[in-house]
């Protein structure tokens, strides 16, 4: 019985451990190089695969107007809700325009911002959060509580609001992610620097008398960044499915804009639901395999800059 | 306990009073006249200018800014919201119609993500490393991926429109009224909303597992001879369903989300569909609200999950 649990009890891991060091003793390992964090990333499979899917779609957005043989925007109705064919890989819509190329343009939109959001949300989380948890004070105080009243809304409920409040367009949903977003990022570096905060080398650095903005920015930010990576790549990821959520009920981008998810807005009617499908099942298709894709990368990140997080 | 409790309750009013000033700058802020917005839409069509002016005056809306946020907030403690500007309807009368819709969703979707997460945990927990956890691992991330409301939507052409098993949506159809009538149609969205958020409790109980299996109690279950099924099971599980509990009150301001999303695309006429209604025809005083309810309710919520995870473990009371 111990034997046989002590068996089972072997996972995956061991094996692999095993593995090393037998190359090990027969000297067949190389002295290692590079970034241990990039090394380790590389040698996980998901998120190599993620990664080749993400290059693939972003590459594909950005040389869309290279790729694409029609222009997104133009109507045609002399080949209206055409289903696949050679000559239009994805069909065309109901005013016949190529849904191939509204993809890959509406790609650009989608991604820039999800991208966008999620790095706006970061600049403003990191600044003010690396700075307050280093120093503290009243502004501090204040930024965390401000961060408390964003994160209590569900979130789509606030994004919503906002959207009634300020309008449509692509600027004012970006301004109002980054207005939504930037608390997670703030707590999550204020947190890392109370902790850094107490080590030995800050204790140096102040003693020698160097300028608080150096060492915070300069010093301590570089040991925080690691999660926070992890946190822009996921928020990006998030942003892009609450743009293509918003933009799917009308609400995102304008229309006249091709993006995910105003492509996919046309589900709404439910006869393009049950007879057009290659109106809305790729584009959705492409979304969910773009987020899966970066949290797949997401999450190789993750294991690269925080081994305790394995298994 | 009381004491604990007491001082959550002090963390928890501030901001709950904070909420309901915000709510109420945003409702100053947004156009729309505030005559219409209190005294309702019968009484607005039978008056002229001066009389509107005496309105406001005898409505004190000419009175300085914070008397007329106590006010209000007098009235929304009384439940009175005022008038919705599109239709004219109290918006209490609103909420209260669409809320029970909601809240039949929101339970059915609890019920499957909890069920299912913690089922597929414990699987995975129990099978750490190997190929059906390797599998579990990547059908959340999969989960956690695909946008709500496409996975909808393909429900919606499999089940609905080519198996032709369930209704494509609504709540009732309007002749049956009973819960068993209505089962059909609540099936999608709940298994639809459901399955979205399983990914996250999933994740959570296996983690939760894992650490209930490396403690010490578990090798005393074994040493005393119990079957590996009833060690696993009923001793690990039993401590690991603490935390899952927590994480259930936690999943509220995703349900809520979500539901605004699925009560769409089911035409589920609950208070996520009358929301997004309200934000399309810039309704500000129902869409502030409700986001003003809902902001209550996470917090409520997640008050409330403080004060059972003190109950569950003593240590969190010193904290």
């Amino acid at each position: 019985m111990p034997e046989r649990r002590a068996r089972a009890g072997r996972s995956r891991l061991d094996g692999k451990l095993d593995r090393i060091r037998e190359a090990e003793e027969a000297g067949l390992l190389e002295h290692a190089r590079g970034s241990r964090a990039l090394r380790k990333m590389l040698g996980n499979r998901l998120s190599l695969l993620g990664l080749a899917v993400f290059s693939a779609i972003v590459l594909s957005a950005l040389l869309a107007p290279w790729i694409c043989r029609y222009d997104p925007q133009k109507i045609d109705l002399r080949s209206v809700l055409r289903p696949p064919s050679a000559a239009h890989l994805f069909g065309t819509d109901k005013l016949g325009r190529d849904i191939f190329s509204r993809v890959l343009h509406g790609g650009r939109i989608s991604i820039l911002v999800g991208l966008g959001s999620a790095l706006g949300a970061a600049a403003i989380g990191i600044l003010l959060g690396s700075y307050g948890g280093y120093k503290g004070g009243p502004a501090d105080r204040a930024f965390l509580r401000l961060s408390e009243v964003f994160m209590a809304f569900p979130q789509i409920i606030l994004v919503l609001l906002l959207v009634s409040i300020v309008g449509q367009s692509v600027s004012n949903l970006v301004l109002i992610f980054v207005a939504t977003g930037w608390g997670s990022i703030y707590r999550m570096t204020r947190a890392r620097m109370l902790s850094i905060r107490e080590e030995e080398y800050v204790q140096a650095l102040r003693a020698f008398g160097l300028p608080d903005l150096l060492i915070c920015y300069k010093h301590m930010l570089p040991n925080a960044l690691g999660p926070i990576m992890v946190n822009i790549t996921l928020s990006t990821a998030m942003f892009i499915l609450q743009e293509a959520a918003l933009s799917f009920l009308g609400l995102g981008v304008p229309l006249e804009i091709a993006t995910w998810g105003n492509i996919l807005n046309a589900a709404n009617d439910i006869n393009v639901l049950a007879r057009y499908w290659w109106i809305w099942l790729p584009v959705g298709s492409v979304i969910s395999l773009f987020v899966l894709s970066v949290n797949f990368i997401g999450d190789g990140l993750r294991d690269s800059a925080d081994p305790s997080q394995l298994g | 306990m009381i004491a604990y409790t007491l001082r959550r309750f002090l963390a928890l009013a501030p901001m709950m009073l904070l909420m309901t000033f915000l709510v109420f700058l945003g409702l100053e802020l947004t156009p729309g006249d505030a005559v219409s917005f209190i005294a309702g839409p019968e009484a607005m069509a039978n008056m002229d200018g001066s009389q509107l002016a005496a309105l406001r005056e005898s409505l004190g809306l000419d009175d300085p800014f914070l008397a007329r946020y106590f006010r209000w907030l007098g009235g929304v403690l009384r439940g009175d919201f005022g008038y919705s500007l599109t239709s004219g309807v109290p918006i209490a009368r609103i909420v209260a119609e669409r809320l029970p819709a909601t809240l039949e969703l929101s339970a059915a979707a609890l019920l499957v993500s909890t069920l299912l997460g913690s089922a597929l945990g414990l699987a995975s927990a129990l099978n750490r490393g190997k190929a059906l956890d390797q599998a579990l691992t990547v059908a959340g991330m999969i989960g956690v991926s695909v946008p709500e409301f496409f996975f909808g939507l393909v429900s919606i052409l499999v089940f609905s429109i080519e198996l032709k098993w369930l209704p494509v949506g609504g709540r009732t159809r309007p002749e049956y009224l009973g819960l068993w009538d209505r089962l059909p149609h609540l099936v999608l969205p709940a298994l639809v909303l459901g399955v979205s958020m399983t990914a996250g409790v999933m994740r959570y109980a296996r983690a939760s597992m894992l650490d209930a299996l490396g403690k010490d109690f578990m090798r005393t279950a074994r040493s005393k001879g119990l079957p590996e099924a009833r060690v696993d099971l009923v001793h690990g599980f039993r401590a690991a369903l603490a935390p899952i509990a927590v994480l259930i009150g936690f999943r509220l301001p995703m349900l809520i989300g979500g539901s605004v999303v699925i009560e769409q695309i089911f035409q589920w006429p609950g208070v996520g569909s009358e929301f997004l209604a309200a934000v399309r025809g810039q309704n500000y005083p129902l869409v502030m609200t409700i986001a003003l309810l809902s902001v209550l309710a996470v917090l409520a919520a997640s008050f409330l999950v403080d004060l059972a995870t003190a109950a569950l473990d003593p240590r969190v009371k010193l904290s």
